[in-house]
């Protein structure tokens, strides 16, 4: 149905606002956005302030009151609703999956709505389930009530990839899981990500995983304005102003370092066996973890020895005050 | 001579008859209401036991009226008892039903609340259980006596006491003058009676209804 | 029923089957022992010549028939009528008349059936499509409360996931909203089923025919046995019909719930 080059396509909102009847003002006012086809963009912001009201303007849950939506260039608003969000898939924090269907109708329902043929449909959803990390065989034939919190949520994602569509909304997904499977979830996810390269726009509350999952974050201000929208390490580093500050805490820095691996510091001299060891990608988080650990200012990767002060340079700061813990 | 002046002219009887309906069904929901929450009181701490009962009743709900009536006539005989016995059967089902419910929904908490300040469970279930499933217990004797006003004209059939009486006869004496007439009078006049017990059972649930319950956040 | 009862009826583990399964049968085993009870009971009676022109197998078959089939068509017209009323009436828009709907069918329940019976009858006549027409109007109203309350009990993050992924309305309510008020619909199914038997017993009083005129004959022509043969055998039917009810609902009940 979209253009797509890789696994996604281009978002663009143009001047979208919804005014639903009887309020005093816009629960979305006017906004622009451009979501490069392939990127994961997080939206943050407090409760109420339009995430999900934007969010259902592009699959039409909520008719836009005025503006455009465009995916891979085309006109969403001039497109039949019912196949439109056919190729949009959709995941929202309750899940949602129908009591009364196995996992395997679950996810091959989209598919059948489209008209694929059984034998296709079938081999999809099998497919499916084993790229979420579900062995088929066992779990196909089972009922939602049969599983897990977290198995639910990976049906859930499951079933929004099943047409393979280029754009992925997801309205809290994780939301509802314990932090541990939400790690497990969010990692699995990164990693299906990698691959897929679908246009996902990903609402969350928790600002840690904005920044994890997030190409770009989106942070909003009531009606939907946009606070500021770059990349993860751009808003920790640089945010636009105060109302952005509070949103990312008082532990930026170590959230920065978080994004950071010790391949990107410059190191000094071989590596030295005597000293604490880090891999490659280990992030400059856990190599201060170490070093602080291990009550030594140094610690060595294969690269070679990574100082204190070159971590704390490549943020461009002198120290990382105890504060930011 | 026009449903009006059929009710004027025969206003004793009628009314006589509708304060026999009333009086019977409340017998009988008094009755109900004692023995189902005295059921509900001792069973609803045992599934077993209060799922028997719930099936037991339910079973006797099963049989149809007319038939259950008839057969009590070897027993309890025509007339008032057989009516009772029937009616006060038929009432039990949606009050144990309500009041296990009721008992067992009390917040945990709650419960644990009164034992931890010394109360005995005894004193606990009758202070506060009790209280705080009345609502829905109440609810539950308002769904029978409804029930029971429609059943009560069936007893008419067996010499009960009742408007019945003026729908069989109506029967009984299919095209005759006042027949349509009694049949009118007796179908809404139970109707009527029916509502008269709502609005009965309203003023009763405001009036016994834990003050802090009737507040609504 | 409630929201409630029905989730947490739901929400019992598949292992219970079994213990029920076995429980299942006691109805139909004490049927089976009542009326054999019966069976033997009459026989040692001495019936005088009115008492057998009541109780023959001739006679109590072809009262079996009238009454079943008042039941069955009754129910069947309930079905037609009262589930695509209670699918429009559950629609946001017509949620005016929920309570309305609501309303009557509380207050129904105390609308005498012998008077709405009586009632129809001064308008077409003794027989059994008069008893049809009572029987029908007093069953229609659980089943149309049932599945307007199954339907709207369906969880909104239900409706939206499948309005998510393209289903149209029509779909949604088809595949999503209907099949999961099934349970609540077939209980109220159920219910009027059961009412249906035991109203279609007063049939006999408009000439309809059913296990009722053994009772209502016996209690004329003072033969106490003939009219107690008529009430167990009528209570029996009903006990049945409530069982075949239950299987039905355990068959019919969309399975992962
Ligand atoms: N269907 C609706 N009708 C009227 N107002 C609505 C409707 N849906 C949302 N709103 C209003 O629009 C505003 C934005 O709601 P929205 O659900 O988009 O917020 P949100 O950012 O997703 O919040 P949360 O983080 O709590 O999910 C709120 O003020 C809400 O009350
Ligand atoms: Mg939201």
């Amino acid at each position: 149905m979209f253009e797509t080059d890789t696994g996604g396509a281009q978002i663009q909102l143009r001047a979208l606002t919804k005014q639903f009847p009887g309020q005093a003002e816009p629960a979305v006012d006017s906004v622009d956005l451009d979501i490069p086809a392939g990127e994961l963009v997080a939206f943050v912001g407090p409760s109420g302030c339009g995430k999900t009201t934007t969010m259902k303007m592009i699959n039409r849950l909520v008719e836009p009151t005025s503006g455009e939506i465009r995916i891979g260039g085309e006109d969403v608003l001039a497109l039949p609703p019912d196949e439109l969000r056919r190729h949009i898939g959709y995941v929202i924090q309750q899940i949602g999956l129908f009591p009364h269907l196995t996992i395997g109708e679950n996810v091959g329902l989209v598919p059948k709505l489209l008209g694929w043929d059984r034998p296709k449909a079938e081999a999809r959803t099998e497919d499916l389930l084993a790229l979420v990390n579900l062995e088929p065989g066992e779990y196909r034939d089972r009922y939602p009530r049969q599983l897990s919190g977290g198995q639910q949520q990976r049906v859930g994602v499951a079933r929004a990839l099943a047409a393979d569509p280029p754009v992925m909304l997801m309205d809290e997904p994780f939301g509802a899981t314990d932090p541990i499977t939400r790690e497990h979830l969010q990692n699995e996810f990164l990693k299906l990500q990698k691959d897929l390269r679908k246009t996902i726009i990903f609402v969350t509350h928790d600002f840690e995983e904005a920044i994890k999952l997030g190409d770009r974050i989106a942070v909003l201000r009531n009606q939907s304005h946009i606070a500021q929208y770059d990349t993860p390490a751009n808003i920790l580093a640089n945010p636009a102003d105060d109302y952005v500050a509070s949103f990312i805490g008082a532990d930026a820095t170590l959230k920065r370092l978080a994004l950071m691996t010790v391949d990107e510091v410059p190191t000094e001299g071989p590596p030295d066996p005597a000293l604490p060891q880090v891999e490659t990608g280990t992030s400059l988080r856990e190599a201060l973890d170490l070093m602080v650990a291990n009550g030594t200012d140094r610690c060595s990767s294969p690269a070679g020895v990574l100082s204190y002060t070159a971590l704390c340079a490549s943020i461009g700061r002198e120290e990382v005050a105890a504060g930011d813990r | 001579m026009s449903l009006s002046e059929y009710v004027a002219s025969r206003w004793d009887t009628l009314s006589l008859a509708a304060a026999e309906h009333a009086l019977v069904v409340a017998i009988a929901i008094g009755i109900a209401t004692l023995a189902g929450v005295g059921i509900g009181l001792v069973t609803h701490r045992v599934p077993r036991a209060s799922n028997a009962s719930l099936a037991v009743s339910a079973g006797i709900l099963t049989i149809p009226s007319l038939a259950l009536l008839t057969l009590l006539i070897p027993i309890t005989g025509l007339g008032w008892t057989s009516t009772l016995v029937a009616l006060t059967a038929y009432a039990l089902l949606p009050i144990i039903r309500n009041t296990v419910v009721g008992l067992r929904g009390v917040d945990r908490a709650t419960v644990e609340a009164g034992r931890g300040m010394g109360m005995s469970r005894v004193r606990v279930l009758m202070k506060v259980q009790l209280p705080l499933a009345w609502p829905l217990i109440l609810t539950g004797i308002r769904v029978s006596t409804q029930m029971l006003i429609g059943i009560a004209a069936i007893a008419a059939f067996v010499d009960g006491p009742g408007l019945g009486t003026q729908i069989f006869e109506g029967l009984s004496r299919l095209g005759s003058v006042n027949s349509l007439n009694a049949t009118l009078a007796g179908t809404f006049g139970i109707v009527i009676v029916a509502l008269l017990f709502d609005l009965f059972f309203s003023v009763v649930r405001h009036l016994t209804t834990p003050r802090g319950l009737r507040v609504r956040n | 029923m409630t929201a409630e009862t029905l989730r947490a009826a739901a929400a019992q583990p598949t292992n219970l089957r079994y213990g029920k399964g076995l429980r299942k049968l006691i109805t139909p085993v004490a049927i089976a022992i009542v009326l054999a009870a019966l069976y033997v009971w009459v026989g040692t009676l001495q019936l005088d010549s009115i008492e057998q022109r009541s109780l023959n197998s001739a006679v109590i078959i072809q009262k079996a028939i009238e009454h079943l089939r008042l039941t069955v068509v009754a129910t069947a017209l309930v079905v037609v009528i009262a589930i695509p009323l209670g699918v429009v009436a559950s629609r946001a828009k017509n949620r005016l008349i929920t309570p309305f709907i609501l309303g009557t069918a509380n207050l129904g329940q105390a609308v005498p059936a012998i008077g709405l019976l009586v009632l129809c009858t001064f308008v077409m006549g003794v027989g059994f499509q008069t008893a049809l027409v009572g029987l029908v109007a007093y069953a229609v109203l659980p089943v149309l409360r049932n599945t307007m309350v199954g339907v709207q009990q369906v969880d909104p993050a239900l409706i939206e996931a499948a309005r998510g992924m393209g289903m149209t309305k029509g779909q949604v309510l088809r595949r999503v909203e209907l099949k999961l008020a099934v349970p609540a619909i077939l209980a109220g199914l159920r219910t009027s089923l059961v009412l249906t038997v035991g109203m279609a017993t007063m049939g006999a009083f408009v000439a309809a025919g059913g296990f009722g005129e053994l009772i209502i004959n016996g209690l004329k022509l003072q033969r106490m046995p003939v009219t107690i043969v008529g009430g167990v055998l009528t209570a029996s039917i009903a006990f049945l019909v409530d069982w075949l009810g239950g299987l039905a609902e355990d068959l019919l009940k969309p399975r992962g719930m």
